[in-house]
């Protein structure tokens, strides 16, 4: 029976790449074996508990390098079988061969950047969903019902809560724009990749000859900020200045009007936010500043991420909102998503929530990829 | 069918308002009848807060003897009833302030009276946002209904009497003539007091006449017209608290005022009330609303 000949796989380490990751991962192994020489004798002291905290959260980075050294030696054992003399023995090390580089592609590829990626600063932020009709008219906005009846599933199966906080419906049908509350873990980092333009192709269903019409709507996430959220000021109240919107004439006990519209303009950035959604003045100025603290720290995290210095261009630019970044094609049942190019054949899948999932998890997958490569490039 | 009901209240309101409205209206019930019955009364002239009334949860907890409206005050959702007067964003925006500016605290709680209490708001909006266990309020009406409804506020806002009091703030709703010479023997009130708060009425009678139908129409004269001296209750307030013992040391009075009364009332209160430290406070939409006195 003619034999096969041994596949080498090329050692791992020769893609530069990874050999960064494993010099990194060594790097930080080094630290932890420092901090363990500087433990105190009978762990008495204050900064033991702290090293101690840091020892135990880096377990994970040593048991992979541990692991990777380990699986490496193998490896190398095993190549030297691979040119046995005895058949059974090179079969043997065929076949240990192979399951020892899948370990290791494994940890190299996909345990140890996930063990390297900071974690995400943002993963407890809510998010707050606005949703505003485009080009297209009513079919925008009966297209802008869909988007937010799929937000809403979606929510309910990530067991997020929602609030629709602000609704306008458009008087030919569909809504004009929206605003939600998605409250729980991992919202912000969820949504935040559905911001900018999304594009709906299909026939209208007010349309009389069956011609396909192409509508946009434009979808902006921004980070919830509760009011205890902040550990630093984002703003000032000097600031903001604070109108109400009309003139009351005498107002007090003359008038029974319910006057409750606010306006807040941020100076600095000139950032305003118009609430009239309530009755009460307070609560639309509750709301508001709700709004302005959400605004305002979209505007910090946008800045961070321009400010990283990523050599690999990501996929998935934040900056400008005005971006078409998915087609929806009823026609011919499908989702494209232009950022990284991914179509889902299963349209109705994506209204439904489900498929959304894939989008998302994608496109984290390429944020996640870059946050890497800026990390790698730093150190 | 929505924008017949639309264009019914935009003739009435404007369209910005009427926009809103509608939308309050429609958040408030899916029946078309009732719906169009809403808009009808609103375009009579009836007030937005008569008609609009709590979730119907509140009507299984309270039995209510007249129709059922709502005005969101503060982070609350008060009752509204006619003639009751319907609480303003004014004085909303006063009362928070307000809460602000009272150093309190449950080991020595604060007392209160509000004159002219009407649906209880201001002392009902101070016992929900002061620490709990830190005011004890007494709201005082001449009104039999204004009383009524200022008790089931405090219901509302699980807010009790004095009586069973616990840790939390407590309101109580009492009778009484602020304008009667013999008030402060008449009423169940006792002095003496940290806090005397009012908005009592002070509208002119010129001005009376050419107020809008949903105030004139639905709200009591009682609680707007001021008499023919509109200033006479802001006079009657300052002779109250002159008294000796009637308030505690470090005392603080707040009243509201209808427009261009600021510098009269300031002027009663530094003069007539021997107060101190008299600060006039202006509303969101920057007239002068509150003269805020201290002892």
């Amino acid at each position: 029976m003619p034999e096969s000949p041994p596949s080498r796989t090329p050692p791992p380490a020769a893609d530069s790449e990874n050999v960064r990751l494993i010099r990194i991962l060594e790097k930080r192994v080094e630290d932890r074996k420092r901090l363990t020489s500087e433990l105190s004798e009978d762990l008495s002291s204050p900064s033991d508990i702290v090293r101690l905290k840091q020892l135990k959260e880096t377990e994970p980075l040593q048991t992979a390098w541990d692991q990777w050294v380990n699986t490496r030696q193998l490896l190398e054992e095993t190549d030297a079988l691979l040119n046995d003399p005895d058949e059974t023995m090179r079969a043997l090390a065929n076949e240990e061969h192979k399951q020892l580089s899948a370990s290791l592609s494994s940890l190299v590829e996909t345990t140890i950047p996930s063990l390297l990626i900071p974690s995400s600063t943002t993963a407890n932020l809510s998010a707050m969903l606005e949703l505003k009709s485009g080009v297209g008219g009513s079919e925008s906005s009966l297209f802008l019902s869909d988007l937010l009846r799929m937000y809403l599933r979606l929510a309910n199966v990530r067991r997020w809560q929602t609030t629709v906080v602000s609704q306008n419906e458009n008087e030919g049908g569909g809504i004009k724009d929206a605003i939600v509350e998605v409250k729980g873990e991992g919202a912000y980092d969820a949504l935040r990749w559905e911001s900018g333009v999304h594009r709906v192709q299909r026939v209208p269903a007010t349309e009389a000859s069956g011609r396909v019409h192409t509508s946009t709507v434009a979808v902006i996430v921004l980070p919830l900020m509760e009011e205890s959220d902040t550990t630093e000021e984002l703003f000032s109240m000097d600031d903001v200045k604070v109108e109400v919107m009309r003139a009351r004439g005498a107002g007090g006990q003359h008038v029974n009007r319910t006057e409750s519209a606010v306006r807040l303009t941020h100076i600095p950035t000139g950032i305003t936010v118009s609430m009239q959604d309530e009755r009460s003045q307070h609560q639309n100025r509750r709301r508001a500043f709700t709004v302005l603290r959400s605004r305002l720290m979209d505007i910090k995290l946008t800045r961070e991420i321009a400010e990283r210095r990523a050599t690999r261009q990501s996929l998935v630019r934040t900056a400008d909102r005005s971006e078409k970044i998915r087609t929806y094609n009823f026609a011919q049942e499908r989702v494209t998503d232009h950022r990284i190019g991914l179509t889902l054949k299963n349209l109705s899948s994506v209204l439904e929530g489900d498929g959304l999932q894939d989008f998302i998890y994608e496109i984290k997958k390429d944020h996640d990829e870059s946050v890497l490569e800026d990390m790698l490039s730093t150190e | 069918m929505a924008s017949k009901l639309l264009s019914a209240l935009t003739a009435a309101l404007g369209p910005r308002q009427a926009a809103n409205e509608l939308r309050w209206f429609q958040q408030h019930t899916t029946s078309t009848s009732d719906l169009a019955e809403m808009v009808q009364r609103r375009v009579a002239g009836e007030p937005l807060q008569y008609i609009l009334g709590p979730s119907t949860l509140f009507l299984f907890i309270l039995v209510l003897n007249s129709i059922l409206g709502s005005q969101p005050f503060g982070p609350l959702n008060l009752l509204a009833r006619p003639p009751v007067l319907i609480p303003r964003p004014e004085t909303e925006h006063w009362v928070i302030k307000l809460a602000e500016r009272i150093p309190a605290s449950p080991e020595s709680p604060k007392r209160l009276l509000d004159l002219g209490t009407g649906s209880g708001c201001i002392p009902l909006l101070l016992c929900h946002l002061l620490p709990q266990g830190s005011l004890r309020a007494c709201g005082v009406d001449i009104s039999e209904r204004a009383l009524r409804l200022a008790t089931d506020n405090a219901e509302l806002c699980s807010t009790p009497t004095e009586a069973r009091a616990g840790h939390k703030n407590t309101f109580m709703a009492t009778n009484g003539n602020i304008l009667s010479p013999s008030f402060s023997a008449d009423a169940k009130i006792n002095p003496p007091y940290d806090i005397v708060t009012s908005n009592p009425p002070y509208i002119p009678w010129d001005e009376y006449l050419h107020l809008p139908r949903s105030v004139s129409a639905y709200e009591d004269p009682k609680a707007l017209f001021g008499g023919p001296d509109v200033l006479s209750f802001y006079h009657a307030i300052a002779s109250l608290v002159r008294k000796n013992g009637f308030l505690r040391p470090g005392a603080i009075i707040a009243l509201e005022v209808g427009h261009k009364q600021a510098q009269d009332v300031e002027q009663i209160m530094r003069i007539e009330a021997h107060m101190h430290d008299v600060e006039i406070w202006s509303d969101p939409w920057g007239k002068h609303r509150t003269v805020v006195a201290h002892l």
